[in-house]
């Protein structure tokens, strides 16, 4: 959350401004690394920061659910695979979201889902690298209509951080950390969009 | 007069300002009008001040010394005045050291005044005409307000001018005191045990939040009725107006039809979260009220009310990428977003296991993840949805995108 924007004075009561979901394709998801913290308090908030030069503490994705899997006795946990057009996102969801774990105990893959996740960079214990996953708040299904619209928002979105790399804070700090070319997911965009045209 | 010692006055004035203009300059244009065209010096100063408050756009500099009245609808802050106008309305002063508090109205405008009881100042009548020399205007929350105090001199004058106040649309109002001819739209469930009444009232313009105070001789407007509503005080509170009726006169136009303009603003975005009390709610029964009530019937000021009536609505955030909306749609809305009515959403509940759960579940799925265009206002921190369509895929944007990622590759 970010800082309080306003008090209403009524109550003195502090208001946050949510954390909007970032509308991210597999292909630059799974390229993102640095991950920090905002702030030193325990609930201040965590952000990956993509390669094309944003901050995101809350992603939106919609894509095919093609494989869900449960583990654990005790602690049930699932894992789901989103497909979209640039490659898979790793979904995740265990006791402490309930709501999404539900949600994807009632899913039957394949089914486009919504998701709406926290991103997390993990390291694999066993040196298998590095890799970036969603914890759930929510999965719902919906229609193809709602997919396509879907990835013609995270074209748009992703052109607007490419168009503004170099211009704000965040694209400065990505420069800094990644090597890839943000133009490179410019061709991430437009494959990405040839795929509805079909 | 010597020009230069009139010229350094006005340089000065223009200073408090934080505008600078040359003393020099001024001169020049002050000798221009006396020498030239023979203008009496003290209306070549008031020319001059008021070329130059144009020029540097500072508002209310000429008035400083007119010693003739001002016009209240151009009074600004910070500024020693003399009005000519009639008191329009009196209010009960909330401390022991105001005297007196009011409306006063000329034909150009009106404005709140406040008598410091220290000011020794005459009773102060409604109806009546006073001229008020050497008030002071200041600034209380963003609406101007006129100060009596020990030093102003008020004289009642023997006139009885008719005065009709100017209509402000409501999308023009500022703060301060207003004039209005509006529709009351929507009557709101009160906060406070003070407020006679609360809602939405507007013209073709937009809306705006009204609130009356419980006060002797107050009557709650009637919705869906057009008022003429003379002197009421626009207030601003977290950067919204809102219209307060108790300094007001509400005449009621009970033949006049007025079309309610929504103001409105188109929000879009994917719905990310579904709030706790979206889909099938019960409201309290008492004229009035309308509150939700718990899932025991429970009206936290009614109490139980087993006769409850039945709503649908959607609280909800709309996000668009960037910021976030938190939304909430009321019954009809609701019922073309999920397609679910509400005599359905009733039978519903009343034959799952799960009960109102139930709906909810069938409502979150409906709109979960889904892209919206909302018509709505913002009031607070919430859009007010007033229609929703479900957004739908859009070939030339397909092609526009298409040709941005091409484009530069």
């Amino acid at each position: 959350m970010n800082p309080p924007q306003s008090s209403s004075a009524g109550r003195r009561e502090v208001r946050f401004e949510r954390e909007p979901a970032r509308r991210v394709f597999a292909a630059e998801l799974r390229e993102a690394r640095h991950q920090f913290r905002e702030g030193t308090e325990e609930k201040s908030p965590t952000y990956v920061l993509l390669p094309t030069g944003q901050r995101c503490n809350r992603v939106f994705v919609v894509g095919s659910m093609t494989e869900k899997q449960r583990q654990g006795e005790q602690n049930i946990f699932y894992r789901a695979r989103i497909v979209d057009p640039t490659g898979t996102t790793f979904v995740t969801a265990g006791n402490y979201q309930p709501e999404a774990m539900q949600q994807i105990s009632q899913i039957e893959p394949p089914a486009f889902v919504a998701v709406v996740g926290k991103p997390n960079v993990f390291e694999a214990p066993d040196g298998g690298g590095v890799y970036v996953s969603l914890r759930a708040e929510s999965v719902t299904v919906v229609d193809r209509e709602t997919r396509d619209l879907w990835v013609l928002d995270a074209a748009k979105a992703t052109l607007d951080r490419i168009d503004a790399y170099g211009t704000t804070e965040d694209s400065r700090r990505a420069a800094g950390e990644y090597r890839i070319e943000p133009a490179l997911f410019r061709k991430t965009v437009a494959d990405a969009l040839a795929q509805l045209n079909l | 007069m010597d020009l230069s010692i009139i010229a350094a006055r006005i340089s000065q004035k223009i200073q408090t300002r934080g505008k600078n203009v040359e003393q020099h300059e001024i001169e020049a244009k002050l000798r221009l009008l006396v020498d030239e065209f023979g203008v009496p010096p003290a209306e070549a100063e008031r020319t001059v001040i008021s070329e130059l408050g144009r020029e540097y756009q500072v508002q209310g500099l000429a008035g400083a010394v007119e010693s003739d009245r001002h016009p209240i609808a151009e009074l600004v802050p910070e500024e020693w005045v003399t009005v000519e106008g009639k008191v329009v309305s009196l209010s009960t002063p909330n401390s022991p050291s105001i005297a007196q508090t009011g409306i006063i109205a000329d034909a150009s405008g009106a404005i709140r005044f406040v008598v410091w009881a220290k000011a020794g100042a005459p009773h102060l009548e409604a109806g009546r005409w006073y001229r008020i020399e050497s008030a002071v205007v200041d600034e209380f929350r963003k609406a101007p307000s006129l100060k009596v105090h020990s030093g102003t001199t008020i004289t009642p004058l023997g006139t009885d001018e008719a005065l009709l106040p100017t209509v402000t649309p409501v999308a023009g109002l500022k703060p301060g005191v207003s004039s209005v001819r509006v529709k009351m739209v929507q009557e709101w469930e009160a906060r406070s045990d003070r407020i006679l009444q609360t809602g939405l009232v507007g013209d073709e313009t937009g809306t705006i939040k009204f609130t009356i105070w419980k006060e002797e001789g107050r009557d709650p407007l009637v919705p869906g009725t057009v008022y003429d509503i003379y002197y009421a005080t626009v207030d601003e509170f977290n950067g919204r107006l809102s219209l307060v009726l108790n300094s007001g006169t509400i005449l009621p136009d009970e033949e006049a039809v007025l079309e309610v303009g929504t103001g409105g603003q188109v929000y879009s975005g994917a719905v990310v979260h579904v709030g706790q009390g979206s889909g099938l709610v019960k409201r309290c029964p008492v004229e009035g009220c309308n509150r939700v009530l718990s899932r025991q019937n429970y009206c936290p000021i009614h109490e139980f009310q087993p006769q409850f009536r039945y709503d649908l609505r959607i609280k909800a955030v709309l996000d668009d990428g960037v910021s976030t909306k938190n939304i909430l749609m009321q019954r009809e809305t609701t019922e073309s977003v999920c397609g679910i009515p509400l005599d359905e959403a009733v039978g519903i509940a009343e034959n799952s296991p799960l009960g109102m759960d139930e709906v909810f579940l069938r409502v979150q799925s409906a709109v979960m993840g889904r892209y919206l265009d909302c018509q709505g206002r913002e009031m607070d921190t919430t859009v007010l949805v007033t229609s929703a369509e479900r957004r739908r895929f859009d070939p030339v944007a397909l092609a526009a995108l298409i040709d941005r990622a091409g484009g530069e590759a």
